[in-house]
């Protein structure tokens, strides 16, 4: 609890300072968002496109931020060091995160294993939406978890100018927190919206007929499904996961507090209380590997969290994008 | 945010939060409560108390409000309870109203004001 206030404000003021200098939550600017893709050799066009906002691709610096920030913590109450972090991070930060996150090779794996299983069901699904690579943008929705909210307007018109420039109809979200705010918070900030935004488990699950045929193999394994709050309080979608996990063959069972009631995984406060993240995470954890010892997310938030107890409680936490490259 | 909004979202959320009918089911709901051990100022109605007399000036901005309102982790969960139980206050967004208040004075390059 000591040094709150300096160490928010620290936080706060570096991820504004990050966002409005790259476009970057994590202020990097070597593009770190398009190695999954390739060899896919995605349309760079189309009025359709697959958004996954570098999440998935920032979870190993994430990892590594994370342990930074929580090592800088204790000496944030000396004077002018919370200057020189910051300093730091511009103008060295992105080598130090890239490099330490080298050793983060298996989140990298599953991060890339996770998107390129979408992809391929999308396909299966006959839907192949084009990728913006380079070019693609971070949603800002860490600007609204914190209450940023004056910089998130700039932001999101900033986001909008450039879908609209690449011609874009139609998003299809990877994950819930960006689909949350291109579908309820970029419609308060940009007039006569006209994004039509879907994730991408809404698609599968009305062809979940046609994704069945294109299974190569089923996943016969139980797992228990641990729901993600934006997935079901915020955006309403629930059956969605159930739909298509059915039709990989996936047995799916359910933990004490499942659906609207789901519990959170502790990652959006990561980036300043981990003692408290851990905590949060453990307790779910504990919850769900007593029904079962194979864990299905669809969040990528909530699969760096809950796979830092796979070795201790001897559980498995797998993406639900994982498990669709492992069965097409 | 100019001295105008400021006024205006600090109404909005004093009126809001004056809706709370005080019953607590929240709490009990809230995993940062339960991880806790019962911390009152961890819980959504303790951190709604927190934002009215930091709002009312009976409270100043330090290290245990800012942990307190920024551990929310902004799930939902209350906002669930709140609606089974009849009184559909959006608790975790009021919760983030506040963090929009207070980073007024928190992010550097600004004209710090007190909220």
């Amino acid at each position: 609890m000591k040094r709150s206030r300096r160490f928010v404000s620290e936080v706060l003021s570096t991820l504004r300072d990050n966002i409005q200098r790259v476009g970057d939550p994590l202020g990097m600017k070597t593009v770190y968002w398009t190695e999954w893709a390739k060899g896919l050799d995605l349309p760079r066009n189309g009025h359709t496109i697959l958004l996954t906002a570098r999440m998935y691709q920032m979870l190993p610096y994430i990892i590594q931020v994370a342990s930074l920030v929580a090592s800088a913590k204790p000496f944030l109450s000396r004077g002018g060091l919370g200057a020189m972090v910051n300093l730091g991070n511009r103008f060295m930060g992105d080598q130090i995160i890239r490099l330490r996150a080298l050793g983060s090779q298996n989140i990298k794996a599953k991060s890339r294993n996770a998107l390129r299983g979408i992809v391929s069901a999308l396909s299966a699904i006959g839907q192949t939406p084009a990728y913006l690579y380079e070019n693609e943008p971070y949603s800002g929705v860490l600007l609204y978890d914190l209450g940023l909210d004056e910089y998130i307007d700039e932001h999101i018109k900033k986001v909008y100018r450039l879908l609209k420039s690449q011609n874009v109809k139609t998003v299809i979200g990877v994950d819930p927190h960006t689909v949350f705010m291109l579908k309820e918070i970029y419609p308060k900030y940009i007039d006569n919206y006209d994004m039509e935004v879907k994730h991408y488990l809404e698609i599968l699950s009305e062809n979940s007929e046609m994704l069945k045929k294109g299974c190569k193999q089923d996943l016969e394994k139980e797992f228990v499904i641990h729901d993600s709050c934006y997935m079901t309080r915020d955006l309403g979608l629930i059956e969605q996961i159930r739909r298509v996990s059915e039709g990989l063959g996936m047995t799916l069972r359910e933990p004490e507090n499942t659906k609207l009631d789901t519990a959170c995984c502790g990652g959006p406060i990561e980036y300043a209380f981990r003692d408290l993240t851990e905590k949060i995470s453990r307790s779910r954890m504990q919850e769900l590997s007593k029904v079962s010892k194979n864990i299905v997310v669809e969040c990528p938030i909530c699969l760096i969290n809950l796979r830092k107890y796979e070795k201790e409680m001897g559980i498995k936490v797998w993406d639900i994008g994982e498990l669709l490259f492992r069965a097409l | 945010m100019d001295i105008k909004e400021q006024e205006v979202t600090k109404n909005t959320l004093l009126k809001e939060i004056a809706k709370c009918r005080a019953c607590r089911f929240c709490v009990d709901a809230c995993s940062l409560y339960q991880v806790t051990e019962g911390v009152e100022s961890m819980a959504p109605y303790g951190r709604l108390q927190i934002l009215k007399y930091l709002l009312n000036g009976m409270l100043d901005e330090d290290d245990p409000i800012i942990y307190s309102l920024y551990s929310c982790l902004q799930c939902g969960r209350c906002d669930r309870v709140c609606q089974a139980k009849g009184q559909d206050l959006e608790v975790s967004k009021l919760i983030r109203l506040g963090k929009y208040l207070l980073s007024q004075g928190l992010v550097k390059g600004k004209k710090s004001e007190k909220v």
